[in-house]
């Protein structure tokens, strides 16, 4: 049997609207919404950022929440975001139904997180903060607020490709019979830990953002959520035909000069699609306005269209770099483009850089067949999707049993143990490595090695909180600091991403690389997308890891508040196979 | 100078976490990018935090760093002649 993947709903709030209506009169206008900060308390309001233009109060009126406790950005954005797709999608009452809600986000709570941190450490009745702020509690408070009570809930966490790794998730499960409706996107606010940490990388322009340009010096952030509402052999909007995840395994914080990774993604898009360069009409690009991102970028365009390049512009000089949302903003945009004929413009774009692309000034009046939107993250978590106007079929691959064997389980559980890395990593290798990160490596890599797998098909990864140590260490330093003098290193291995790109790094392996960041469920969810790789021939070996770790200071506020106190340091990699 | 070089590498030592690295393991005029000590993008940053913290100097653009950042002596020069404390 074969069935068709349609959109049905789209909900989306960013600097430039705060639905779907409005952002399409913003990007006709060429309105951009990169502005001085006005929400955001930071020190640094020389950066101009891409700010949803309502305050948490306003926000909380739209929704009709009359709580007077704190609520996260994220959450608060991420249901006006889900109601508005369900409402377009004309869905109700879905107690009869199966439904999943699928957000992508990093920053989850941090927003709330770095304003109540210090106040924490003696204030007992904010010990609720720490344990409702994570990506996968943003997430099921998204659930929560939009009437979603029954859904089953997952959050991806890929850093700026999450929401597009949520959309091609829900698409599988949806491949897959494993639900009748998929609501999926991300949401993520600007929180002043990634705004000083991207600050501390020195990719943040200080003028408006330049993608592609020959003066482009970096990018904005900006802020917000947008969700698509994914249903099976029905009429819809735009249509969900192709997808690509793949990992450049090149380097945490930088893209490969050739454009590997965004390459491969695309390829996989094309390929699954059935579709050749000569079809596709536009290309929303992920195109952030780093000198590094463009040209690499630029390079695996050029060699997936050659003399055919489409239409290709980068929409983050309209809405900033809206990071973990940014997939499904710009899918929203490009299902807006495509009902619409026309084509949002590179705002700010006037100098042809050498190697970089010449993206489009805008176009009306044109018809969109077939449009890309590729979403790229870091450590190289690059992906890549395909809508089209007309539906195309898929094989139902419901029917393909997963034949699995788990061929190797390694557990690393002490810190101790973490000196016998040695075998597999020098110092200078491991020079930035946190404990989790050490842990990560020793369990992955001893799993290989018993698998007999040097370079694995796809990585899988699960972590609830990521890498807690650094994370904090940042947090204390920047909130202690006054946003000054704090460490790229600490930053660079925040998102929770970072420990499957890493070990994508150092196995060279290129396939399929997602992370799960879904509390305690985060290994079920990891395992059952190891299987569904398997089962649907995407990969015959897949290494699949659990990695999380607590800090004195996280284990103090659970015994606080009365909750168990996870394990100081847990690392377990599992290799499953094809029987 | 001898003396500012020795605290330099002590400073990159801490900052880099070169766990195995004793400041005597630095050749002065070593390259430290690339073949030499083999230090990557993300170290080049950290040297720019070394600078601000320790010495009061500001670069506003990675790219200043990659003349500076040669070996131990062109950041030492550097340091001499720029410093603001």
């Amino acid at each position: 049997m074969t069935h068709t993947i349609a959109i049905t709903g789209l909900g989306i709030i960013c600097s430039i609207g705060n639905d779907a209506p409005s952002v399409l009169d913003s990007l006709r206008k060429g309105e951009s919404g990169i502005r001085r900060m006005k929400y955001l308390p930071s020190k640094h309001t020389h950066l101009p950022v891409g700010e949803v233009q309502l305050s948490n109060g306003e926000m909380k009126h739209m929704l009709g929440i009359t709580s007077s406790e704190p609520m996260s950005r994220t959450a608060l954005m991420g249901a006006i975001a889900v109601r508005q797709a369900l409402a377009q999608a004309g869905i109700e009452d879905v107690s009869d139904k199966r439904i999943a809600l699928i957000s992508g986000t990093t920053v989850g709570g941090m927003d709330l997180t770095e304003r109540y941190f210090e106040r924490m450490k003696s204030d007992d009745s904010l010990l609720w903060l720490p344990q409702s702020n994570d990506c996968g509690d943003s997430t099921k408070e998204i659930a929560a607020i939009a009437g979603l009570n029954s859904a089953e809930v997952c959050t991806i966490s890929t850093a700026c490709s999450s929401a597009l790794n949520s959309i091609i998730l829900g698409s599988e499960m949806l491949r897959r019979d494993e639900a009748d409706i998929v609501v999926a996107g991300g949401s993520e606010a600007l929180s002043l830990f990634h705004l000083n940490g991207f600050n501390t990388l020195m990719i943040l322009d200080k003028e408006q953002c330049r993608p592609f340009d020959d003066t482009r010096a970096g990018l904005n952030l900006g802020e917000g959520a947008a969700f698509v509402v994914l249903q099976r052999d029905t009429e819809g909007l735009a249509y969900v035909v192709g997808y690509g995840n793949r990992c450049d395994a090149f380097h945490q914080t930088a893209s490969s000069e050739n454009g590997e990774g965004a390459y491969l993604a695309m390829k996989d898009a094309m390929d699954m699609a059935g579709l050749t360069p000569d079809d596709i009409q536009y290309v929303n690009a992920h195109g952030t306005g780093t000198p590094n991102n463009d040209l690499s970028e630029s390079a695996g365009l050029k060699r997936i269209f050659t003399e055919s390049m489409p239409a290709v512009s980068s929409t983050k000089s309209f809405t900033g770099h809206t990071t973990s949302a940014s997939g499904s903003i710009e899918t929203v945009i490009c299902v807006l483009a495509m009902q619409n004929g026309f084509i949002p413009a590179n705002l700010g774009w006037k100098n042809q850089a050498f190697g970089a692309i010449t993206p489009t000034m805008g176009a009306e009046g044109v018809e969109l067949k077939n449009v890309i939107c590729n979403s790229f993250g870091f450590g190289g978590n690059d992906s890549s999707m395909i809508l089209s106007a007309e539906p195309h079929s898929f094989t139902d691959s419901k029917s393909a049993t997963p034949q699995v064997e788990v061929v190797a389980d390694v557990e690393i559980s002490s810190v101790e143990e973490l000196s016998q890395l040695r075998e597999f990593v020098s110092p200078m290798e491991s020079r930035r490595m946190g404990k989790l990160m050490k842990a990560a490596h020793l369990a992955a890599l001893r799993a290989l090695k018993a698998a007999n797998v040097e370079c694995p098909d796809a990585i899988v990864t699960a972590t609830s909180r990521g890498m807690l140590e650094t994370s904090m260490q940042f947090l204390d330093d920047m909130l202690n600091g006054g946003e000054e003098l704090l460490k790229p290193t600490l930053f660079m291995q925040s998102t929770h991403n970072t420990l499957s790109s890493a070990i994508a790094i150092r196995t060279k392996c290129h396939g399929y690389n997602t992370t799960y960041s879904q509390g305690e469920e985060s290994l079920q969810w990891a395992m059952r997308d190891a299987e569904r790789l398997i089962a649907t021939g995407k990969a015959q070996t897949v290494l699949v890891g659990l990695y999380d770790e607590v800090t004195p200071i996280f284990a103090e506020f659970a015994k606080r508040a009365g909750r168990q106190v996870p394990q100081e340091l847990y690392a377990r990699s599992i290799v499953l196979t094809r029987k | 100078m001898e003396e500012l070089i020795l605290t330099l590498k002590e400073q990159i030592i801490d900052a880099l976490n070169l766990e195995e690295i004793a400041p005597e393991d630095i050749d002065n005029d070593a390259p430290l990018f690339g073949d030499g000590l083999g230090l990557d993008s993300i170290d080049a940053l950290e040297l720019i935090v070394i600078l601000d913290r320790f010495y009061g100097i500001k670069l506003a653009n990675p790219a200043e760093g990659k003349n500076i950042f040669k070996s131990i002596r062109t950041i030492a020069d550097y340091v001499a002649t720029n410093r603001t404390k």
